[in-house]
């Protein structure tokens, strides 16, 4: 595999190529989601407000941690 | 003409060409490591922060309630995920933070200056909160 798959840029991962902006995708996909499916269960704004943006720091967390994990070209 | 080369050939032999210091290469990679690791843990701290803000605010709106009472609430519904967030995502990310201040503590030669704490500095805050948020979480 040919890596790095994302560049750091302040506090964000950027897609560097074609499995990172695939991965971006998914997690925007997923957020999406997510919120459709926070939002048909949720009373009020406010509520579907707090648990969307709580599942968008999770998504946020994990995104991270491949983007980290797949941005260097690890030593053999 | 034999003569000039072979004294060309010796001065090559004894003049190695070192374009960088491979201490300096390390001591770069140990930092932008260091910078990158410290991103991961801001994301992975913003999630248990942001529940104990929305915890302050319950605690804040809703009469008789507190953070510490509002915690325990959570830890018996959620237990796996209060596990996760509130005990074993510090406990790594102090452990991960430390290692990368050590490397480059140890890379640096040992410094005692402030520009060292200014290169670490995230890292450090890291470490405070993660703290922060086990002392919240035991009490």
């Amino acid at each position: 595999m040919n890596f790095p798959w994302f560049k750091r840029i302040g506090i964000f991962f950027i897609p560097a190529s074609v499995a990172g902006w695939i991965i971006l995708l998914a997690g925007c996909v997923f957020a999406v989601f997510s919120f459709m499916d926070i939002d048909g269960r949720s009373h009020s704004v406010s509520d579907t407000l707090m648990n969307f943006v709580f599942m968008l720091l999770i998504i946020g967390a994990v995104y991270s941690l491949v983007a980290y994990l797949t941005s260097r070209v690890w030593k053999k | 003409m034999e003569k000039e080369n072979f004294e060309k050939k010796l001065k090559d032999m004894t003049k190695p060409e070192i374009q960088g210091l491979k201490h300096e290469a390390m001591l770069e990679n140990a930092i932008i490591n260091a910078k990158d690791k410290s991103v991961v843990s801001w994301w992975w701290l913003s999630v248990p922060v942001f529940i104990i803000l929305m915890l302050m605010m319950k605690s804040i709106f809703m009469p008789g309630t507190t953070l510490i009472s509002n915690m325990h609430e959570l830890e018996s519904n959620q237990k796996y995920m209060s596990l996760i967030f509130f005990l074993i995502s510090p406990l790594v990310l102090i452990i991960l933070n430390a290692f990368s201040i050590r490397k480059i503590y140890f890379l640096s030669g040992s410094p005692k200056s402030i520009n060292f704490l200014g290169t670490i500095w995230a890292n450090i805050l890291i470490i405070a909160f993660s703290v922060l948020i086990l002392i919240i979480y035991s009490l």
